[in-house]
Order: structure tokens, then sequence, then C-alpha cells
């Protein structure tokens, strides 16, 4: 294994974590003193709309996240200064405001894709310029602040414990709380920004040592967290969450200790440095890779990895980004993910947003390779929402964009064969014959099942061919196998959106008029929604299809020849009420 | 150190003051007319729910006058509160409070001196805690902590002390030295106003307002002081003592007036 040190993402990531860690120290005991935790937390969860906002205008996510999180601080002081409203109500109207706010922007205004979530989870392994200065303004932000008015905030929040009124204060808290979320989201900034200063305030009694012990603590805490995120091969973020709330629990037992046993203290201080050593002992060393003449080369989802891997055959070696049922559109990279892209010559990418994130992951890791986007040469194209008869066919809304699942089309994945095939030969001459072999051998593949697919489907009359599913990521299916998609119970490709009581409604009437037999919930999204609507209209939503990502590895949809597949039979049999089955080979 | 005012000169006025919380139907004190001069002790009897606190915090500014006049001399009044409501979780010492009695007098810029740190501590030795400058507040007594409190208003360095019932559970030393320490601070040239519920110390002092919710009376205790002013100060609330003609009041104190404005 190389030394995580010497990668510029991982140094990129400890500085922005030490910076964090500085913000932690001076800001953190203010949060626990006056009380601001739950608002801490709130300010970054509430960045939602100002992402979505970011998004589908097209400015930086980072002033979205900063602009909400600062409407949000103003609209609590205001609440606040009103004596009749607590703090916490306060915040947690506003924060409610905030998310729904988010989910109609990105339902019915933007029908955004996944960059919103990608942000509400931060990573340390992609950490660049935007993210350091951030985190170093509110790091000196604080530090000013905290020389000029910590006598004065010390001095408000000991004659007056409901005083939250400092408005600087909530601002910096702000401010801290974006720029944690830009590096480790916002689900797990409180981590970094209260759980250090909460766990010193079992042991230090004095405001300067307060904050020094903490900024030491949360330092450790985030520089042992990359280091065990390294060598476990996990995200950093939950890696440093975890890790604090595992120390906070042995200061806390161990004060216990000392209080009810003075005697038992050195013993319980021991025990305590024994568990630190073993959490660090136990990231073992995985080993290298043996290291051979085969070229690497980084797949971002599941599908390109399977089109790769079966390209390359043994020729090269496929590091594959996406796991199996997780969705593209909520990514966290782990640091082998990033090390892996550093060590490939090229990273193939399904594009069309759907794995934008690729692009900033190969730029952060400090990595030359070449990104080879499969979705650029399609013969098929379709446009998001296209042949698609929407229960409330909206006037005429054109997103322009191109519907990201091109694969559902095997002519598109024969194309892109080609396309691997062409980019694999040209980084690997030597390798050129066994290459063509296997991309020929694909091919006829692809066709093969094809053929079948059709044939399968063709059991079912055409004016039968009628499905519902989970959110528009077939169209690319139906549309080369006559199939009629009468809708989606998300209504957009992205996973972002949610259906109104009136989308609801709309589809369970059109479902009950056009007789549609089967709803058809996804391997990788929560299938409660199309299950109620399945057992309101009398549907069945037994059969799953395989949309944003593949089965497991080892199973028969672990291959995109699989899953589609297996689709082709789940919508016969579901077309049908399970009378008509066919066989496929694939 | 201070700005010294002249005795004889108002340090605080009022003329049929009202005050009513924001959304409350009635005021809380109304038809308050008195006057603190510098140099003077003025004693402020009244029941519990009576307007003590609510007065404190006319003077105070943070609750505006819905009617009458209230006027303030020189300097922002230093307000003792009652050491029970203070944060004994804190993390700060004897120095760090005390210290933090002359935030209010600096421009929001400025961080407190050296020489606001050896004002603090002289406020600490007069108080009686130079032993206890690095103690953490939360692990002083109760009259320690009052004492601590005193302290910071010292620092304040206000003409005009607001004491809200300084003397209230505290341990009989700490009591002394501090009666000794508000003759000393009147002898000096301050005015200061203590809310209390002992008639007896009452009469000790040189002036006596007797407040339920409006003004009953204000004057030299010798003369205000009646059987029929303290019944209609306490209401029913008022026992005779057996064997002695001086009465008891019950409760002797109380900690819950803040919360019940709110």
């Amino acid at each position: 294994m190389f030394d995580p040190f010497a990668l510029p993402f991982f140094q990129r990531g400890i500085v922005e974590i030490l910076l964090l860690a500085s913000v932690s120290g001076l800001l953190g005991v203010w949060i626990v003193l006056r009380g601001l935790a739950f608002y801490a937390h709130a300010v970054g969860t509430a960045a939602v709309p100002g992402l979505v906002l970011a998004d589908g205008l097209g400015f930086s996510a980072i002033f979205g996240a900063f602009g909400a999180a600062l409407v949000m601080a103003a609209l609590i002081a205001l609440l606040l200064r009103r004596r009749s409203v607590g703090g916490d109500s306060a915040t947690a109207i506003v924060l409610a405001g905030a998310l729904a706010l988010g989910v109609i922007l990105a339902s019915d205004v933007f029908g955004s894709q996944g960059s919103v979530d990608r942000l509400l989870f931060g990573s340390l392994l992609a950490i660049g310029t935007p993210e350091l200065v951030l985190a170093a303004v509110a790091a000196l932000a604080a530090a000013a602040a905290t020389a000029i008015l910590g006598p004065r905030w010390l001095a408000a929040g000991f004659t007056d414990r409901n005083g939250n009124s400092d408005s600087l204060l909530i601002a910096l808290i702000a401010l801290a709380a974006v720029a944690a979320l830009a590096a480790v989201g916002a689900l797990l900034a409180t981590a970094i920004l209260v759980v250090p200063a909460a766990t010193t305030r079992l042991i230090i009694k004095r405001l300067p040592a307060w904050q020094l012990t903490t900024a030491a603590l949360a330092a450790a805490e985030g520089v042992i967290g990359m280091i065990l995120a390294y060598q476990l091969n996990v995200p950093p973020g939950a890696a440093i969450a975890v890790l604090a709330g595992i120390v906070f629990a042995l200061v806390a037992v161990a004060v216990l200790i000392h209080q009810r046993r003075p005697r038992l203290a050195p013993l319980a201080l021991t025990l305590l440095g024994l568990s630190a050593l073993a959490v660090a002992g136990c990231g073992s060393d995985d080993g290298g890779e043996a290291s051979s003449s085969k070229i690497t080369v980084a797949a971002t989802t599941t599908q390109v990895g399977d089109l790769v891997r079966e390209v390359g055959g043994d020729a090269v070696t496929v590091k594959q980004i996406l796991t199996p049922n997780s969705e593209a559109h909520d990514y966290e990279p782990r640091p082998n993910d990033v090390g892996a892209v550093a060590a490939s010559k090229i990273v193939f990418a399904s594009g069309l947003g759907l794995d934008a994130w690729s692009t900033k992951l190969v730029k952060e890791s400090g990595s030359e390779a070449e990104v080879v986007d499969l979705s650029s040469g399609l013969p098929v194209s379709h446009a998001t929402g296209e042949g698609e008869a929407h229960a409330d066919e909206k006037e005429g809304e054109e997103h322009g964009e191109t519907d990201p699942h091109w694969w559902h089309d095997l002519t598109n994945l024969e194309a892109a064969t080609t396309e691997v095939e062409t980019a694999l030969i040209a980084a690997d001459p030597a390798a050129k014959d066994q290459i063509t072999a296997n991309a020929d051998a694909y091919r006829a593949k692809i066709k093969k099942v094809d053929e079948q697919i059709r044939a399968c489907l063709n059991k079912v009359p055409a004016n039968e061919r009628l499905i519902v599913t989970d959110h528009d990521a077939f169209v690319y299916f139906t549309e080369r196998y006559g199939v009629t998609s009468k809708g989606a119970v998300f209504p957009s490709t992205s996973t972002q959106g949610q259906a109104s009581a009136g989308e609801v409604a709309a589809l369970e009437k059109l479902i009950r008029e056009e007789k549609v037999k089967a709803i058809f919930p996804e391997s990788s999204l929560n299938p409660a929604l199309a299950e109620r609507i399945a057992s309101d209209t009398g549907a069945s939503s037994d059969y799953t299809l395989y949309g944003d990502t593949l089965g497991a590895a080892d199973s028969p949809e672990g291959t995109v020849l699989g899953a589609e597949a297996a689709n082709a039979k789940a919508m016969v049999a579901g077309m049908t009420g399970g009378k008509e089955r066919c066989t496929i080979e694939s | 150190m201070h700005d010294r005012v002249l005795s004889g000169e108002p340090l605080v006025r009022s003329n049929r003051l009202a005050a009513r919380y924001p959304g409350a139907s009635v005021p809380a004190i109304s038809s308050i007319t008195f006057a603190v001069e510098a140099g003077q002790r003025v004693a402020l009897l009244g029941p519990n729910g009576g307007g003590k606190s609510t007065l404190f915090r006319a003077i105070t500014g943070e609750l505006a006058p819905s009617s009458g006049e209230l006027e303030l001399g020189v300097g922002h009044p230093a307000l003792v509160p009652q050491s029970e409501r203070s944060r004994l979780d804190y993390p700060v010492s004897a120095l760090d409070v005390a210290l933090m009695g002359s935030v209010s007098r600096l421009p929001w810029w400025r961080r407190p001196s050296r020489a606001d740190r050896a004002l603090a501590r002289e406020s600490l030795r007069r108080v009686g805690l130079e032993d206890e400058t690095n103690t953490t507040f939360g692990e002083l007594s109760g009259g320690q902590r009052q004492r601590v409190l005193v302290a910071r208003a010292l620092v304040q360095d206000s003409p005009l002390l607001l004491l809200d019932e300084p003397f209230a559970g505290i341990d009989a030393p700490s009591a002394e030295l501090l009666a000794a320490l508000f003759d000393q601070l009147a002898a000096e040239g301050r005015g200061l106003l203590m809310a209390t519920h002992d008639i007896e110390q009452a009469r000790s002092w040189d002036l006596v307002l007797c407040c339920n919710r409006v003004q009953i009376a204000f004057g030299d205790p010798a003369q205000v002081l009646t059987r029929e002013v303290i019944e209609r100060t306490y209401g029913s609330s008022l026992v005779p003592l057996p064997g002695d003609e001086s009465l008891a009041i019950t409760p002797p104190h109380h900690h819950d007036h803040f919360e019940a404005d709110r």
C-alpha cells in the first residue's frame, strides 16, 4: 500500500480537517455553552433549497448553501426576538420550511439531478480550492470574532441562559456549518462542530483551555479518522463521526468512574488508552495490489464496470467505483475509490449527469487519467420524459436534457462496446488482439440477448404492453421493444423529486382506466409508494426492475445483459399477471 | 475610579411609572413614584410577584415604561441578580465572572485591559474572596457566589446598584460581610436599591419602597413601616410570630418570578 500522505487529495483532506478543527475549537465551545447544537445541525441541513437553486440556475453550490444558511440564520434571529418562540422551536420551524422549499424546488421547478445529494454528503477526499478557502475564511473569522467578542459572548451567556441573540455568533455558526457541509456533509457536520467540544467539556472547566483542547481533540480525531478511513476503506466523514462518538463515550465513562470511585481513575485511563490503541490497530494493512504489466482503468457505475470488464477481459484491471444497489445519484467516494482513480489510465464514465461527480473525483485525485464519456457517441437518445404518457401531461415540458439511462437500449450498449474497445487499444496497443476478440464476442452476445428480449415481449399483445415504473429510467427499453410506459411513481428521471398528492391520484386513475396490471419497483429505491399505489389499484408490485444499478456481483442480474433479461422477464410476467413466462439466455 | 456623584443628586427617579410585559393586559407595576440619591440605601419590599424584579427590569432598560416617567442619572445601573439564577456549569473562575463587569462599560471592539483585571482582583478582595480568584464559579458556596456577583457589579463601577435579594439563602459570614460592604458603598456615594423580604433589615436602611403591583408607600422606614402598610404590601401572607410584636412573611424568598413573567 502506498503512503496516503503522499497523495494530493489526501493532503488536501488533512489540511481541510485541520482548518475545520480550529473552527470546532473556537466555535464549538460557544455552540455547546449557548445551547446552539440543534441550530448548528439545522443550519447546514437547511442549505438544501440553496443547493437546488444553485444547481438549477448554475451558480456555485457553496454560495447557494451559504446564502440559504444566512437566510435561515436571519429568520431564526427574527423569530427569537419574539420571546414567545423558544430557540429550538424557532430553529425547527425554519428548518422544516427550508426542507419543504427544497423538495418543491427540486420536484416541481427544476426537476434537478443528483448534485443536491452530493453536497449533503460532502467528501474529505474531494476537497478543492473553494472548500479550502471557505474553511480558511471560517477559521479566520472565528478566530478574530473570538478574540474581540469572546468576553462579551461569555458574559451574555452567563447572564441570560436563553440569550441566543448574538447575531454575529449565529452568522459565524452558519458559515462554519456550510464549511463543514462541503467537507463531511450536512448530516455529519455536527460530529466535527459539536462533539469534540461536548467531549472536552467533561474534563476542562475553563474557557481558553477548553477551546485549545477542543481544537486539539478535533484535529486528532480528524487525522486519525482520515487514516482509519484510508486503511479500512470507509468514507472518512463517517469514520471521523464514529471515532468522535466513541471518544465521547469513553471520556464520559471515565469521568463517571472517576467521580464514583476516584481510586479506579488510573485503571479507567489505562482502559481508555488501550481502547484507543485497539481502534487505531484494527485498521490493518490490506496489502498491496500485485503489480503486473496490465493497465488499470476505472469505471464509475456498475453498468460501465461490467461493460469494461467484458471488453478488457484479462488484459485490464477494472476498478469499479459504485457498488451494486447503490444509487448513482447519492454517492460518497471511499479512499480506495480515489486511490483507484489516481492509479488509472482511463476513467470510463456513464455520462449525462448520472455520474457527474466523476469529473471532480478525477481532478481532485491528482490523476492524469483520460475520462471517456460513453454517452457522447450513442446512436439512440431520448429526452427526459419522452415517450411517456404522463398522468398530467405538463405543458410541453421541454427540459432539452437527455435521459442518462442509455444502456437500456442494447444498440447503445453495442456502440459503447466499440468505444471502450477503441480506448483500451489506444492505451495498451500490445493487447489489441485480445481486446478485439473480447469486443466481438460481447457484441455477438448483445445481439443474441436483444433478439430474445424482443421475442419474449412479443408474446404479449402490443396493446397490453403497459407498465408503470418507479422513476422514468426505462424510456430506452420501452421505446425499443414497443412497451408503453403509462407513468412513473417519481415524476422525473431523478430520484430527487417527490410526487404530489394530485399526481398520485391521477396516476391511480390512469392505472384503473388503462387496466395497467403491474407497477415495477426499482431495486435501489424504497418501494413503499409503488406498493401503496399497487394495493390501491389492485395492480401487482411483485416484479422488481433494475434501473439505475445492477444486481449483486455474483447474481445473474450482476451484468448488464443479465439485468436487461431480468427486466424483460419481469415485465412480461407483470403485464400478463404471471401467466406468460419466458427464458432468455444471456 | 468611578464618577463620584455628590450626595443629593438623584441616580434614578420615577413619576407614576407603570410597566407592562408584551402581550399582558394589565401592567405588572404601576403608580411607582420614588427616587434614589447618591449615598442612599433604599429597601424595596414586596411579595412574590409584587413587581420587584419588574421594577429592576424597567430601571436597567430591559422593559420600557408603558406610562409615567423614569429618569436615570449618570452611568448604567449595575444589577446584582439572585445567585440562585446563575449558571453553575459555566466554565469560568471567580475572576472571570468579576471581569464580566468591565464588558458592559467597554466599547464592543475593546477587550478587558490589564487595568480592568487589576480592578476585578481589587473587587474580589473587597468582597473577601482574594483567595478564591481562580476557583471555578460553580464550586463556590452560595454566599461566595453572591459575593462574586457583587464584585462583578463593583467592576462595572456604576453609581447605582440594584440588589435582587442579596441575602436570600446565604451563610452568616457572607451576610455580615455584604451588609458591611453595602454600608461602605453608600458611604462612598453610591446609591443602593435592594429587593428584600426582611422587614427588620429594611428598618435599618435610609428609605423603604413598599410595592405590591402598585406602590403602597415610599419614605423613611420609621414612619412608613406601619402595621397597616405592611399588611397592604403583603396581603394575607403575613403571620404574627408568637410572643413577638414583629411579623414574619411566608415564604421567605422566591426564585420563580422571571420565568413566570415570560
